[in-house]
């Protein structure tokens, strides 16, 4: 909420049903634009004439349980200010084009069962040792 | 997100369940199958089946399906009870964390950054605290030299219960550059145990929220009294 007026002028614009599910999701109230529908469900707003800068562009996550993570690469360059055009209007942008790609996006999976767990292929370097203290 | 997880998991596995019955049941009456002298090897391990016709995983064990935790169901009054005195305390707990600073190098840099208004963590009810008899939260940032480990594990040991432990950047992950040295612990995790590792050198502020952010997802996910009403 940058003003109060600001805040009244958006909720009259979205309804109270989108208000209480923006307080839920990013805890602020916006009204823009629908840029785009990433793959995963997150859709993009944008608001460039009436926001602050850096509060011009938001995401609205398909999950409750939401993860910066789940924003798809093209996405994330977009949100961020990297670029000017969304992928919707940006080919190199775009996710599931080329071939090397993975078929769905695949977010963070830590605190999961598919989170990443480190390995070794290479001898150690060193070999540790069982200290023996001394009785003093 | 570990619903959606599962899900291509468990289809792929319905999948295979079904498709060796529907083989079994169809009459050998397809010629263009019957002309194939080659038989389908599938990559995957879900296809592997053993001489009982059950499904086997990639090490050759029987393939049993366990539900996630967020996938277990809530069942009687007494667990939708505690499950909501969970998901009170866990609010309170996630929405409030006193970070006990333990800034050791540069790392100690980018967490200052993150309480400066451009990241502003008070918006996150997170306040540094100098002492660690306030804090929840230790925030580990930097090297951590042989001279500090019982330092570190004295501070550890003042901050009281529930505590956590974020261990920020490449040296206090596992040595990172100074690895190698003979005066630096590889790893603030052999000194206390470690919630979130944050990798990078230095991680950016964002990198160490985004850290927060997980770490307040554990939280959530904490079962307190479900598991000592499990007991």
């Amino acid at each position: 909420m940058s003003t109060l007026s600001r805040t009244l002028g958006y909720l009259r614009r979205i309804g109270f049903k989108e208000y209480g599910h923006q307080m839920q999701y990013i805890g602020d109230t916006k009204a823009g634009t629908l840029i785009g529908t990433d793959r995963y469900g997150n859709k993009y707003y944008e608001n460039m004439e009436e926001e602050l800068p850096l509060r011009t562009r938001w995401v609205d996550y398909k999950q409750a349980e939401y993860d910066p993570s789940q924003i798809e690469p093209g996405w994330h360059g977009w949100i961020s200010y990297l670029v000017d055009s969304p992928p919707t209007a940006d080919k190199v942008m775009q996710t599931g084009v080329r071939s090397w790609e993975l078929p769905e996006h695949r977010p963070n999976l830590t605190l999961s069962r598919g989170a990443f767990k480190t390995y070794s292929t290479t001898r150690p370097k060193y070999s540790a040792w069982t200290p023996v203290a001394a009785p003093r | 997100m570990l619903l959606r997880m599962a899900k291509p998991a468990i289809s792929g596995a319905l999948c295979a369940a079904v498709r060796p019955r529907l083989a079994l049941s169809a009459p050998r009456a397809q010629p263009i199958a019957a002309l194939s002298t080659s038989s389908i090897k599938s990559a995957t391990a879900l296809e592997r089946q053993s001489s009982t016709g059950q499904q086997l995983t990639a090490s050759g064990k029987a393939r049993r399906e366990v539900p996630l935790p967020s996938q277990e169901k809530k069942e009687g009054a007494m667990q939708y009870v505690l499950t909501t005195l969970d998901q009170v305390t866990n609010w309170a707990r996630q929405s409030s964390l006193w970070p006990m600073t333990f800034g050791l190098a540069c790392c100690a840099l980018e967490m200052m950054h993150l309480s400066t208004p451009r990241y502003d963590q008070d918006r996150l009810g997170i306040i540094f605290r100098a002492s660690p008899r306030q804090s929840d939260v230790m925030i580990v940032a930097g090297t951590l030299t042989n001279k500090m480990a019982p330092a570190l594990r004295q501070v550890y040991d003042q901050m009281p219960d529930p505590r956590w432990v974020i261990s920020m950047g490449s040296c206090a992950n596992g040595g990172g550059y100074y690895h190698y040295s003979y005066s630096v612990v590889r790893g603030c995790d052999r000194i206390v145990p470690v919630d979130i590792y944050v990798p990078g050198c230095p991680p950016t502020s964002e990198a160490l929220m985004y850290g927060i952010f997980q770490l307040q997802k554990k939280m959530r996910h904490t079962r307190i009294t479900r598991m000592w009403y499990r007991r």
